[in-house]
C-alpha cells in the first residue's frame, strides 16, 4: 500500500470516527432500538411506492431489450461476441443503473418536502435521520431490485448465446458467469455509494440542482485517474483544490471491473475489498452527514 | 399533561423567516403565548399570512422556532415521545396518491409499532368512523376531496391520539363535505380529545369551538370563550312587514335606531322604553311586526371587529 493509500485511510478512519461520536451525542445511542424498524418501515413504504411506479418496469424491459439486441449483430468471433455480449450488458447495468440512482433518489427527499407527504410521518414518532436511512435504504433495495433482474437478464442471454465462450468447459460452476456477477455486483456497489451522495445533497438542495450535482460526481467519480494525473501535473491553489475534489467525490472507478471482466482478465481481490471499504466508509460519513443536515432543515 | 390541566403551551414563541433578499426577516409568529386546556376545543383564527400554519408547524417539529418555547403534555416539542400522543391532519390531505386508504392507514399505523392484528383493527375502527368502508382500497388519487380529507383525519386518529391537531379540515370541501367533517370534529371532542385547530371557517369554529384566538401578524391579539369574546348582545333587529317608505322614514328618526332596510329595522344599545315606542310607529304607520331578535354578535362579527381595530 502506497503512503498516499495509508493517509487516505487513515483520514477517513478518523472522519467515521468523529462522524459517529457526533451523531451519538446529537441523536442519542437509545435512539438507536426505536431507529431501526422505524428506517425499515420507511424503507419498505419507499419500495412500495417505486414498485408502482412504470417507469421502473419500462427501463428493465429497455435494457433486456438492448441486451437482446446484441445477439443479432454481425458475426464475430465467439471470444469477440462474448466480450461484447459482457462489456456492452455490463456497461447498460451500470449507465442504466446509475441514471436510475440519481432519478430515484434525487426526487426521494425534495418530492416528499414538495408535495408535503413528510408532514404526517415527522407528526409521527420518526426521527429524521430514520427518514434520511429509511429513504436510502429503500432505494438501495428498489436500485438492488433492479440490478439483480438486469444481471439476471444478462446471464440468461450469455447462457443462450451460441457464441459464449467458457474458460473451463464442463465446469458445473462457470467463473466466467460468476466474474459477470462479480462485476454487475461491484457496479451495484458504485450505486450506493452514488446515492448516498446523492441523498446527502437533496437534503439541503432542490431536485434540480441535486440532479446537475449528482451527474457532476458520476463524471468526475469515473475519471479518478485522469483527476490522478491532474493533481501530480498542477501546483499551489489549484493543486490543493485537485486533491479535495479527489477526496470528497466517491471513487466509482474503483467499482469498475467491466473491462477485466469482458477480456477474461484476473481480477484484483485486494482492489475490489479496497474499494468495498473505501466505499462504505464514505457512505456512512455522507449519511451521518446527510442526518445532521436533514436534522435542522425546515420542512 | 401539566398539574395545571395545560396539554399544550407556548411562551414567547417567536418564528422569523430570513432569506438573503430579507435580512432583517419577516416575522410570522411574534411573541406567541398560547395555553390550550385538557378536553378542550381551541381555535386559532386569522387571516392569510397571520401565522397559523407556521405556529402547527412549530409544534410539529417540521420548523423551529427562532425564539421561545413550546411544550406539549409537559415536554419539549423537540422529544420524539411527544409526538406518540398527538394526531396531525395537515391542511390538505398529503399522502402518498399510490396507495389505497387501507394501505396508507397500514403504513402510519406501523409507525407507531402496532402489531399486524391491532393495525388490522384500528384500520377497521377508523375506516368506519370517517366512513370510508366501503371504499377502503380505493387509491388515493382516485378518491374525491371529501374521501381524502377523511382519509387524512383517519390517519391523524391512528394512534388514538390526546391532542389533535387540525389544519383547515374544511378547507376545499363542499358544503355537505364540511358538515361531514363538522360532524366527525364533534364526535372526537365528545370522545374528551383535546383539539387545536385552525380554520378559515368560522361559523364552523363557531360550532366546535371552546376558545378562540384571533392571530393577526403572528400576534395573538386576542382570545376567550367566544361569549366573552362577543360581549352583550346590544343589537335589536325587528323584522316587520307592509311598512311604507315614509313609514320607514318616521321609524328611522326615533331615538336608538341605527337604521331601517329591507323591512328590517335594527336599533343599537336601545331601552325598553326606546324598543315599545319604535314598535308604536311601526304600527302607526301601517307595517305589521313579524319578530324581534336580539340576536348575539357571531364569531365573523368579532373576528371583523377585533381585526379592523387592530388595523386602526
Amino acid at each position: 500500500m502506497s503512503p498516499f493509500a495509508g493517509r487516505l485511510i487513515l483520514i477517513i478512519a478518523l472522519a467515521m470516527a468523529a462522524g459517529v461520536i457526533v451523531m451519538l451525542r446529537r441523536l442519542w445511542l437509545p435512539a438507536a432500538a426505536h431507529a431501526v424498524p422505524s428506517i425499515w418501515r420507511i424503507a419498505s413504504i419507499t419500495v412500495s411506492e417505486a414498485r408502482r411506479r412504470r417507469v421502473l418496469q419500462a427501463v428493465i424491459a429497455l435494457v433486456a431489450l438492448i441486451m437482446i439486441s446484441m445477439l443479432f449483430v454481425a458475426y464475430l468471433s465467439p471470444a469477440e461476441q462474448s466480450r461484447m455480449l459482457i462489456s456492452g450488458g455490463l456497461s447498460a447495468i451500470t449507465v442504466f443503473g446509475i441514471l436510475l440512482s440519481i432519478f430515484v433518489a434525487a426526487f426521494l427527499i425534495p418530492q416528499e418536502i414538495q408535495n408535503r407527504t413528510i408532514y404526517p410521518i415527522l407528526a409521527k414518532p420518526v426521527r429524521r435521520f430514520e427518514f434520511v436511512l429509511g429513504k436510502y435504504l429503500g432505494a438501495l433495495i428498489v436500485l438492488g431490485l433492479m440490478v439483480a433482474v438486469m444481471t439476471g437478464v444478462l446471464v440468461l442471454i450469455l447462457l443462450i448465446s451460441d457464441h459464449y465462450v467458457q474458460d473451463q468447459p464442463g465446469s458445473v460452476f462457470d467463473p466466467n458467469l460468476a466474474k459477470v456477477v462479480f462485476a454487475a455486483a461491484m457496479s451495484y456497489c458504485a450505486l450506493a455509494v452514488l446515492t448516498a451522495l446523492i441523498i446527502l445533497i437533496s437534503t439541503i438542495g432542490s431536485t434540480t440542482m441535486t440532479i446537475i450535482s449528482a451527474f457532476i460526481a458520476w463524471a468526475l467519480g469515473s475519471l479518478q485517474s485522469t483527476f490522478l494525473d491532474s493533481i501530480q501535473q498542477t501546483t499551489g491553489f489549484a493543486h490543493l483544490v485537485l486533491i479535495l475534489f479527489y477526496n470528497v467525490v466517491p471513487k466509482l472507478e474503483n467499482f469498475d471491473f467491466r473491462h477485466e471482466v469482458a477480456n477474461f482478465m484476473p481480477i484484483s481481490v485486494v482492489g475490489a475489498w479496497q474499494a468495498v471499504l473505501h466505499g462504505a466508509g464514505y457512505i456512512l460519513v455522507v449519511l451521518i452527514l446527510a442526518s445532521l443536515f436533514f436534522n435542522d432543515r425546515q420542512v | 399533561m401539566q398539574s395545571n390541566g395545560i396539554v399544550l403551551q407556548t411562551e414567547g414563541l417567536t418564528k422569523i423567516y430570513r432569506s438573503v433578499l430579507t435580512p432583517v426577516g419577516v416575522k410570522a409568529v411574534d411573541d406567541l403565548n398560547l395555553a390550550v386546556r385538557e378536553g378542550e376545543t381551541y381555535s386559532i383564527v386569522g387571516p392569510n399570512g397571520s401565522g397559523k400554519t407556521t405556529t402547527l408547524k412549530i409544534l410539529l417539529g417540521l420548523i423551529s422556532p427562532s425564539t421561545g418555547t413550546a411544550s406539549i403534555f409537559g415536554k419539549s416539542i423537540a422529544d420524539i415521545s411527544v409526538r406518540e400522543r398527538i394526531g396531525f391532519l395537515p391542511e390538505d390531505a398529503y399522502l402518498y396518491d399510490c396507495f389505497s386508504g387501507e394501505e396508507l392507514l397500514d403504513f402510519y399505523a406501523k409507525l407507531f409499532g402496532y402489531s399486524t392484528r391491532k393495525r388490522r383493527e384500528v384500520i377497521d375502527e377508523l375506516l368506519s368512523l370517517v366512513g370510508m368502508q366501503a371504499n377502503r382500497r380505493v387509491p388515493f388519487r382516485e378518491c374525491s376531496k371529501g374521501m381524502r380529507q377523511r382519509l387524512a383525519l383517519a390517519q391523524a386518529l391512528v394512534n388514538d391520539p390526546d391532542l389533535l391537531i387540525l389544519d383547515e379540515p374544511t378547507s376545499g370541501l363542499d358544503p355537505a363535505g364540511r358538515h361531514q367533517m363538522t360532524r366527525l370534529i364533534l364526535e372526537l371532542k365528545r370522545r374528551g380529545k383535546t383539539i387545536l385547530l385552525c380554520s378559515h371557517f368560522l361559523a364552523e369554529v363557531e360550532e366546535v369551538c371552546d376558545r378562540v384566538g384571533i392571530l393577526y401578524t403572528g400576534r395573538l391579539v386576542t382570545e376567550g370563550a367566544l361569549s366573552e369574546l362577543a360581549g352583550e348582545a346590544t343589537q335589536i333587529v325587528i323584522t316587520t312587514t307592509g311598512l311604507t317608505e315614509t313609514g320607514a322614514e318616521r321609524v328611522s328618526q326615533q331615538a336608538g335606531v341605527m337604521n331601517v332596510e329591507d323591512n328590517l329595522v335594527r336599533m343599537s344599545n336601545a331601552d325598553t322604553a326606546q324598543l315599545w315606542s319604535v314598535l308604536d310607529s311601526i304600527r302607526q304607520t301601517g307595517g305589521e311586526i313579524l319578530e324581534v331578535t336580539r340576536p348575539r354578535p357571531t364569531l365573523q362579527d368579532v373576528f371583523v371587529r377585533t381585526i379592523g381595530e387592530v388595523r386602526e
